[in-house]
């Protein structure tokens, strides 16, 4: 019954697993503040991850980042949706093959939306966004269910 | 004296406290975002968007960390904050609409009620066990012990100057009986001093951003609020909701209890009215200004809004 209403505020969470800053710049301040506003959807920045239901993962996960990416998602309550933001995070990008590369994303969780790009448009991260609310419902009411 | 009524109950569980509070407080939160959000040339969320935010948290898992330091008083935190809102909206009359208790020393009672939501802040951070919430709560206790000062000195000026001469006025009802019958403090330039300091008080305890200092998410993430899910997390959104409508309440009744007409309707929606307006304008500082240090917010804190009030209390007190 609240599944409809709950979608209606998704609150978004960053994690920079050794980025360029290239898909960061897009997120903070092209893509979700000034211009292509993404509050209208409901969505708004939390600084903590316990209190996030779409996660944007940017960066190709460093050897360094790792450990910390692993923690950080345990940390995130269910339901959850997790979006890869740029090529890095989905195939490893220009970084693919490196010796200092643990990713691709999804050998450390299940990704739901991919976002492709190298930095990624504004408006695929809006349509990344949307596409993941979508998601989102589906989940809370399988965690509903179960 | 308040005696245990079917008209008091009403009047704490559905209108003009309870329910009735905690929806106007979170649609007066919606509309902070939007006006922010058009002040910075976005659309903004819609109005009912915290209401939504309140249903998201509801089908969320809570987490409770391990290495949380007093579990009990973790869970219990959120509580303090919330009845003590709930006790002050509860309390302070609504001009035309509603009477308050009418008890002849609530105003006493307010000093104590409005610390409790930073109190509840102080008890649920430092019980989490998080490094980002412990730095977060000691922002927060030295704001409190400067903003608290002016509050206080605010106060005794609002309840002199209700005294017409002779004492002070310690009954909300009665400060706000003698604004209606001898024209509003806002209006008396005796009082716009305090006034000023009463409007710095309210920006450093909604923690907008000149004082956005305790839950920045630029350096301390969320601060207290950082290992918070669920519920718990809901509860102190509504706290925040209320907090901000008690303000906007003690605020009018200090200063501006003006009635519209004779009717309950016209003068709730004037209070309405006033209440969006306040909003607004607190929306505008939130997105004009920039924050400051907590060394500099202690600075400030400890002068102007305490030099301001004085004056107004040194104008009441000899001419």
């Amino acid at each position: 019954m609240f599944s409809k209403y709950a979608t209606k505020s998704p609150w978004l969470y960053r994690i920079n697993t050794g980025s360029c800053n290239g898909c960061d710049v897009e997120l903070a301040t092209t893509a979700l503040i000034p211009r292509f506003d993404v509050e209208r959807l409901g969505c708004k920045y939390t600084g903590s991850p316990k209190h996030a239901d779409i996660v944007l993962v940017t960066g190709p996960v460093t050897v360094r980042s790792e450990n910390y990416l692993i923690r950080m998602l345990n940390e995130i309550p269910d339901p959850r949706v997790i979006v890869a933001i740029g090529i890095c995070p989905i195939s490893g990008g220009i970084y693919r093959d490196s010796y200092s590369i643990r990713g691709p994303l999804d050998k450390h969780v299940e990704v739901d939306v991919n976002v492709s790009g190298c930095p990624v448009r504004p408006q695929s991260i809006l349509d990344g966004v949307a596409q993941a609310i979508g998601i989102w419902k589906d989940k809370i009411k399988q965690f509903h269910e179960a | 004296m308040i005696t245990l009524s079917a008209s008091s109950v009403f009047a704490y569980l559905l209108f003009p406290g309870g329910l009735f509070a905690v929806l106007f407080g979170l649609l007066l939160l919606s509309m902070g975002r939007i006006a922010v959000a058009r002040f910075q040339g976005r659309v903004g969320p819609p109005i009912y968007q915290n209401i939504f935010d309140i249903i998201k948290l509801r089908v969320k898992e809570v987490l409770i960390p391990e290495d949380v330091t007093n579990k009990l008083m973790f869970c219990i935190a959120p509580v303090f904050g919330f009845v003590g809102m709930m006790t002050a909206i509860f309390i302070l009359p609504v001009s035309g609409v509603y009477g308050g208790t009418g008890a002849s020393s609530d105003l006493i009672v307010l000093i104590y009620l409005l610390a409790l939501p930073a109190v509840s802040h102080i008890l649920g951070g430092s019980a989490s066990g998080s490094t980002y919430a412990a730095i977060s709560v000691s922002r927060e206790v030295i704001l409190m012990f400067a903003y608290e000062i002016s509050f206080i000195i605010v106060l005794f000026t609002v309840a002199l100057a209700a005294g017409g001469g002779d004492g002070a006025q310690f009954s909300l009802k009665g400060i706000v009986d003698y604004q209606i019958t001898h024209g509003s403090f806002i209006s008396d330039i005796k009082m716009i001093p305090a006034f000023l300091a009463f409007v710095i008080f309210m920006l450093a305890t909604l923690e907008v951003p000149p004082f956005h200092i305790a839950e920045n998410d630029g350096d301390v993430m969320k601060g207290y609020l950082m290992e918070y899910s669920g519920m718990p997390l809901a509860l102190f959104e509504i706290t925040h909701a209320l907090k901000l409508l008690v303000l906007i309440t003690v605020l009018q009744v200090f200063f501006m209890p003006g009635i519209a007409g004779a009717s309950i309707i016209v003068n709730l929606l004037w209070f309405i009215g006033k209440s969006a307006a306040v909003v607004a304008c607190i929306a505008f500082i939130h997105a004009s200004m920039p924050s400051f240090r907590v060394d500099q917010a202690f600075k400030f804190l400890m002068i102007v809004p305490i030099l301001l009030s004085l004056m107004s209390l040194g104008m009441i007190l000899f001419f």
